[in-house]
């Protein structure tokens, strides 16, 4: 069971876009610099991103992309879900009443995979991309806000 | 973001194993037919069980299969990892693959390392046994009740 680049690629991209709001609109470009992504990728994952409302893109020279809310209303469950569908290790536990499997009543390992599915989305519900923009500045930038406070 | 067929077979097979062997050898046909699987397939997902040591397989016209261990011994996240690999939502190799960027080791730690932790802690929490009792229960049948027909 795994997450797709896609939604791993499409993750690491809005927390980049998150650290650089404060430079105005954001540039694919730009991202695809510092995340080594290419431009087009980034950008299929971006027109994904923006029907969920979670980017919105400006156009022009001075264009590019920002987030639709702020960094703390957008989950990574949201950002996963859009791109990778229902964070689900079976597909039957997902569509629930609209399942396919002549086997779900009776089925003895369902609970278990609806258990699977209810704690990965409890993870991705529980943090923001604030958190993760949070954690990035303790992780790397510790030494630069010492350097602010002197 | 899915398990394969192998897994979410592999584990229905021995939930069913589990059910019908009561000390004896079940054979791989009619686990198949009761489950809906191919034979084929299930040679496939039963000769990695029986690499990992979970089934013990007994050649002959009464041969066929039978658990190595008691189900309650057995965890369901060993015989996932027997037929999966390692339990985690992020495929390591891919990860692994070059310098990871500083947003991409955040995110390991924030995210994917706290969904890996509940994946392995939730398999490992449930032994085959459970999934026996839940077959007992989804199918209204009295585990006694059974044993002494």
């Amino acid at each position: 069971m795994k997450i797709s680049t896609k939604g791993r690629y499409g993750l690491e991209a809005i927390v980049d876009l998150a650290i650089h709001l404060n430079e105005g609109h954001v540039s694919l470009k730009s991202i695809s610099e510092r995340c080594g992504m290419s431009e087009a990728y980034i950008l299929q994952i971006f027109l994904i991103l923006r029907r969920a409302g979670i980017v919105e893109s400006i156009r022009g020279s001075q264009g590019g992309y920002t987030l639709s809310k702020a960094p703390s209303e957008i989950t990574v469950g949201q950002v996963l879900t859009a791109l990778e569908g229902p964070l689900a290790p079976v597909a039957c536990v997902a569509e629930k009443e609209d399942h396919t499997c002549e086997r779900y009543v009776n089925c003895p390992t369902r609970g278990f995979w609806e258990s699977i599915m209810i704690a990965l989305n409890d993870v991705a519900n529980s943090f923001t991309i604030e958190d993760l923009v949070d954690c990035y500045n303790e992780m790397f930038f510790q030494s630069n806000q010492i350097d602010y406070c002197i | 973001m899915k398990f394969s067929t192998k897994g979410r077979y592999g584990l229905r097979a021995m939930v069913d194993l589990a059910v019908h062997a009561r000390g004896e050898h079940v054979a791989l046909c009619s686990i198949a037919q009761r489950q809906g699987i191919s034979t084929n397939y299930l040679e496939q997902v039963f000769s990695v069980l029986r690499k990992s040591g979970l089934v013990k397989s007994v050649k002959g016209a009464q041969g066929g299969y039978t658990l190595s261990d008691a189900p309650e011994n057995i965890k369901v996240g060993r015989i996932l990892r027997a037929l999966e690999g390692p339990l985690s939502v992020i495929d390591e190799n891919a990860e692994n693959s070059g310098k990871r960027t500083s947003i991409q080791q955040c995110i390991q730690k924030c995210v994917w390392d706290k969904m890996n932790k509940s994946l392995n802690e939730l398999a490992d929490s449930l032994t085959l046994e459970d999934l026996v009792d839940n077959y007992y229960k989804m199918n209204g049948i009295e585990e006694d009740v059974m044993y002494y027909i």
